[in-house]
């Protein structure tokens, strides 16, 4: 775990997986190992880095032989229960990095202690680290073929890999020989001692075998190329055909229908999905069964099949409905052998949904080892505990339809009646009680006081009437009947309100998920939602842009606690699963000895973040939860990869206009400014010389032309200035609440000096009106009004400013009465680099930078203002922004 | 005729060059100093009446010169900065400069920003000892003992907050005072939520003693900044 952790590099994109060459063959002996060593040391003669990882000591001489020259990785030493088991170092291989590494017999079995429960599991890792493999596997350790070869060899192998690691191998090379050669070479002793070669010859290698298998192995390898080769070709069009579809259940023979329909699937390449329907009785699955169906789902999951769960009493019409909306054309199903209980339908399952589905073809798998039965959920023991409460509410009912009985046969009504009345009563025992049990037991409670209270003779347990012990047999069964259909009633209620509940979680955790302001909020929203569904802590944590995981956990209460559990251990579980983009930690077979379960959120592209699920000190997840807990997650990585996607492409675009901007600001100073720079320097420059020879008006005329000008860069660097700050954004408003008498007294005193030949007038509705701004910006957007407003209007004209409340924001209008704006130019007036050229103007107007307006508009909507222009009357212009409304309540006067 | 001592701290020829040419017309005594180290030795041995202190020296933090300069001496700084950040200016005025002007000034502003700061400097050397009960600027009076305030002879009726603001402003007649010392002296804390009723109690006082609030006579209003109290 510390080498691991130490080179912790994660670069995800740049990365090249590794590409993995697997040597196959049909039996031990065929020469994968040797043919792996050749292959190794040609690659070696071409300058390849190339490493051996681990080799089988059991290895021919001839074999070992070939390991000289190639560099051999130190094996790791594992001690178990007394024994040391030579293992591949997973770590070491990940740290020396080489080109490619050799791992022999790909379907070993790690021993306990290893990162992962399988040797293909490394292999994966070292993939994904951009590592190539070479590796070796026999044909009976395929995972589809194993029911196939073992009905042959009649041996069965336990160390089994998943064909998808088959079918995703970059290169099979069959490693063949002729089986009469493999017979003389097992019996020559190359491959096992003398002993151990003739009991294998017996039971194994008998030609037949061997023939069998190497036409199995042959057609395999023929089915991975095809496969590849479809799947370069198009990959959804292959299984856009046929969809196959199989059931999973606890049973024993699950797995061989598994593996045959996944065999099916294969043969059609066609989708294949495993469904799972959870039926109450499922539910309430124990111990070794619940382990089997773990197992089962496991390997259709292995098998490539994606695993679908859903709900409901009747499994017929749970298939048929799936199979309908998911478009299944085939389904695979064992033969099941439940025995038909007296209160359920009798017709086997398959009768059932082929009566549903007449277009979907139904494939029966014998079921070979029909020792296996379910128990029905009615011979069980109610699993509830025993019950004070229910059973007051039980004797009480019978109480209370005793009494009601008692007062229908005072009245004189008719036996019928009180039967009915007694029957309401275990009715209602069944609806207000939890099980069986309590419904039974008022059954016979009112059988027999009725027999006791109400029969000839009454008050004791004799009846007469030869009728009566019907009548009893009746109500009893009747009462029993009732009640047991009251329970399912409510059972199913139970149920679908539970469904209700998640697929409500489901809904709102999206909702709630898509409303977060941030990742980090998204992804506690998440947690939380996973709190609230698994009653247990939650801890999360994002991967952040420097790769580092920093959790947090919620709730808030246990928070100290659970991210005390968080050892140093703990982490690395995480970093591997946020690297790998694999689940690891407790109940996966990756990394199982963590105390907690690590899931990665993962978006299209790449880990997100990391979930942690305490697990030890809380019971397994059922797959319900499992699987909605995946849903939730998958459905947050999306969310967080496209908030991230989207921040980046606004910063991107941010980007692109603050240099469009900077581009045309430089490009429009560069060549206004020469204007005012040229006047200034050169009248100077005339001063400074030609002082003398210059008389006093001349001289009075440049002095005014260099003051001019001077002012007019001024108050460009001001405008300048505002734009760094509100372009920028790195300078945040500093926004306070300012009088709008004060502002306009501070502009009025800044503007042009040629405002002294215009009438400035200011009206204030309310002289205390305040608004919320930053006063420095918002005084430069009056003055820029203020001073176009000079500029445009001939002297003399008016110009008045005024303030008024509007709802939540104060108007501020800027009025003249000079020539007005075309309507044109209203449109564009706002823009950046727009000017207005007015001929009256005359020569010694200065063009502006169309920068003035374009700014007031900038630093308005920074505001959350927004601003306007429109014609004055009788004629003029009037710029009418909006601003915040400052209100304050005086306390402490 | 007394001639007032300025001195100029000030590191750009050109800027000095300016602000000399400026004193000379006016006839005032100047010494120059080019960084912080000379102006603080200059402070000492030149006693000046006038500190003009520019706040981007080569050697050290203007802000730090200010602190150091207080440490003995009350004499009026001015501060002329080419940052035009509000904050800077601030964190001057809190350090105990009196009075700031931002690059690019004009000549007549730096002239009238000497002026007020030369004619407190004389009040304070000869009011001192009359620090007493009474306070006198143009028609402006109040009477600490009594508590009262006069505008023309005529009592003006303030509010106990309207009070203590106008005394505050007083007190520190020429000097600009920021929003924070303000707040500080008269509501005892310094909560920027807080500057929202300052602009109130402000407005209500200034109409009550200027003749025409929007052209204030007394109180002047520094954007971004604070308040002064002008002398008449």
């Amino acid at each position: 775990m510390e080498n691991y952790q130490a080179q912790n590099q994660y670069r995800p994109g740049a990365f090249q997986k590794g590409h993995l060459k697997i040597f196959f063959g049909y039996a031990a002996g065929v020469g994968k190992t040797y043919a792996m060593l050749e292959a190794a040391h040609q690659a070696q003669n071409r300058g390849i880095d190339v490493v051996v990882g681990y080799i089988e000591r059991h290895t021919r001489p001839d074999t070992l032989a070939l390991l000289e020259g190639l560099e051999q990785l130190p094996e790791k030493i594992v001690e178990y229960k007394g024994i040391s088991l030579k293992e591949l170092d997973l770590d070491a291989a990940l740290q020396r990095r080489p080109n490619i590494l050799l791992v022999d017999e790909l379907a070993h079995s790690n021993a306990a202690g290893c990162r992962h429960s399988k040797r293909y599991q490394d292999v994966e890792e070292l993939l994904r680290a951009g590592i190539s493999v070479y590796t070796t596997v026999n044909v009976q350790h395929l995972e589809s073929l194993n029911d196939l070869v073992a009905s042959i060899t009649h041996i069965a192998v336990s160390e089994r890999i998943p064909d998808s690691i088959f079918d995703s191998a970059d290169q099979v090379e069959l490693v063949d020989i002729e089986p009469d050669d493999l017979i003389l070479r097992l019996q020559s002793g190359k491959v096992y001692q003398k002993q151990q070669a003739s009991r294998a010859l017996n039971h194994f290698f008998t030609r037949d075998n061997l023939a069998a298998l190497r036409e199995i192995a042959l057609r395999r390898t023929a089915d991975q190329l095809s496969k590849k080769a479809q799947k370069a070709e198009n990959e959804t069009a292959a299984k856009a055909g046929e969809h196959i579809l199989t059931c999973l259940s606890s049973a024993p023979s699950n797995a061989k229908v598994i593996r045959t329909a996944a065999r099916m699937a294969e043969a059609f390449h066609s989708g294949f999905t495993a469904l799972f329907v959870e039926t109450p009785e499922t539910r309430d699955l124990k111990g070794e069964n619940l382990k089997r169906l773990r197992d089962n789902m496991r390997l259709a999951e292995q098998l490539g099949a994606r695993i679908a769960t859903v709900y409901g009493d009747d499994p017929a019409v749970q298939i048929a409905e799936y199979a309908k909306v998911s478009g299944v054309t085939k389904i695979v199903l064992g033969r099941t052998n439940h025995s038909a209980s007296l209160f359920m339908k009798s017709k086997p399952l398959v009768d059932r949904l082929t009566s549903r589905m007449e277009d979907v073809d139904v494939y029966i798998i014998p079921d070979v080892q029909p020792l296996y039965k379910k128990k029905r959920a009615l011979l069980r023991k109610p699993e509830q505990k025993f019950d004070w409460k229910d059973l007051g509410k039980s004797l009480l009912l019978t109480l209370a339809a005793t009494g009601i009985s008692f007062l229908f046969y005072e009245l004189g009504l008719r036996e019928a009646n009180i039967i009915i009345v007694y029957l309401l009563g275990v009715l209602l025992t069944a609806v207000w009680t939890n099980g069986y049990f309590y419904g039974i037991l008022v059954s016979l409670l009112s059988v027999v006081s009725f027999n006791f209270f109400f029969t000839v003779p009454r008050f004791s347990l004799r009846a007469f009437d030869p009728n009566y012990p019907v009548t009893f047999l009746v109500m009893f069964l009747a009462s029993f009947l009732s009640c047991s259909l009251a329970t399912r009633v409510k059972r199913q209620a139970k149920q679908s309100s539970q469904r209700a509940y998640y697929m409500e979680l489901l809904m709102s955790s999206n909702q709630k998920m898509q409303q977060g302001q941030s990742e980090q909020e998204i992804i506690r929203i998440a947690a939380q939602q996973l709190q609230s569904l698994l009653g247990r802590p939650v801890l999360y944590a994002l991967l952040e842009k420097d790769r580092q995981l920093r959790f947090h956990a919620v709730p808030a209460s246990e928070s100290e606690q659970t991210m005390g559990r968080l050892t140093a251990e703990e982490l690395g579980v995480a970093e591997w699963v946020a690297k790998n983009d694999k689940h690891a930690g407790a109940t996966t077979s990756t990394l199982s000895h963590a105390q907690n379960l690590y899931l990665s959120v993962r978006g299209n592209q790449e880990v997100m973040a990391v979930v942690g699920i305490p697990s030890k000190f809380y019971p397994p997840l059922d797959t319900f939860e499992k699987n909605l807990m995946i849903a939730m997650l998958d459905e947050c990585g999306l969310i967080l990869e496209r908030r991230k996607l989207r921040a980046e492409k606004q910063a991107a675009e941010m980007e692109t206009q603050r240099e469009q901007l900077r581009a045309n600001l430089l490009r429009a100073i560069s060549h206004d400014l020469r204007t005012p720079l040229t006047a200034i320097s050169g009248n100077a420059g005339m001063l400074m010389e030609k002082s003398v020879s210059l008389n006093e008006n001349r001289k009075q005329e440049m002095y005014r032309s260099i003051y001019d000008d001077s002012m007019w860069l001024v108050n460009l660097t001001e405008n300048l200035l505002s734009i760094t700050r509100i372009e920028n954004g790195t300078l945040p408003l500093r926004r306070d609440a300012e009088m709008i008498g004060d502002i306009f007294h501070e502009a009025l005193s800044h503007v042009d000096r040629r405002a002294a030949e215009h009438e400035i007038r200011v009206e204030l509705e309310d002289d205390m009106l305040m608004a919320n701004m930053d006063a420095r910006l918002i005084v430069q957007v009056i003055i820029n009004i203020v001073n176009n407003a000079v500029k445009y209007t001939p002297e003399g004209s008016d110009i008045c400013l005024s303030a008024k409340k509007e709802n939540s924001m104060v108007r501020i209008e800027i009025a003249d009465n000079g020539p007005g704006i075309s309507d044109e130019a209203k449109q564009r007036l706002f823009d950046m680099f727009y000017t207005v050229n007015t001929g009256s103007a005359g020569a010694d107007s200065r063009r502006g930078l169309g920068l003035g307006l374009s700014l007031c508009k900038s630093i308005v909507e920074a505001h959350s203002g927004s601003i306007t222009v429109h014609d004055n009357q009788p004629h003029g212009s009037v710029f009418s922004f909006t601003l915040p409304l400052e209100e304050v309540k005086i306390q402490n006067v | 005729m007394y001639k007032p001592k300025i001195l100029v701290v000030e590191d750009d020829p050109a800027i000095t060059n300016l602000i000399r040419t400026t004193l000379d017309t006016q006839e005032y005594q100047y010494h120059t100093a080019k960084n912080g180290a000379g102006a603080l030795l200059d402070a000492v041995s030149y006693n000046p009446d006038v500190i003009i202190l520019d706040l981007g020296l080569p050697d050290m933090d203007g802000v730090e010169i200010i602190r150091k300069v207080r440490g003995w001496s009350s004499v009026p700084i001015i501060i002329v900065s080419a940052r035009s950040e509000d904050q800077d200016k601030v964190d001057a005025l809190d350090a105990g400069a009196d009075d700031y002007l931002t690059k690019p000034f004009s000549i007549d502003e730096f002239l009238a920003r000497l002026r007020v700061a030369l004619r407190r400097s004389r009040t304070d050397q000869t009011a001192e000892p009359a620090q007493s009960s009474l306070y006198q600027n143009g028609e402006l009076r109040i009477d600490y003992a009594a508590g009262c305030a006069y505008m023309g002879g005529k009592e003006i009726h303030l509010t106990p907050i309207e009070y203590k603001l106008l005394c505050v402003l007083a007190k520190n007649t020429g000097k600009v005072l920021t929003h924070n010392y303000i707040l500080k002296e008269v509501w005892g804390t310094a909560l920027a939520a807080d500057i929202p009723s300052l602009r109130v109690f402000m407005a209500t006082l200034r109409k009550k003693i200027e003749r025409d609030p929007s052209a204030p006579r007394y109180i002047q209003t520094h954007i971004g900044v604070g308040y002064r109290m002008i002398r008449q």
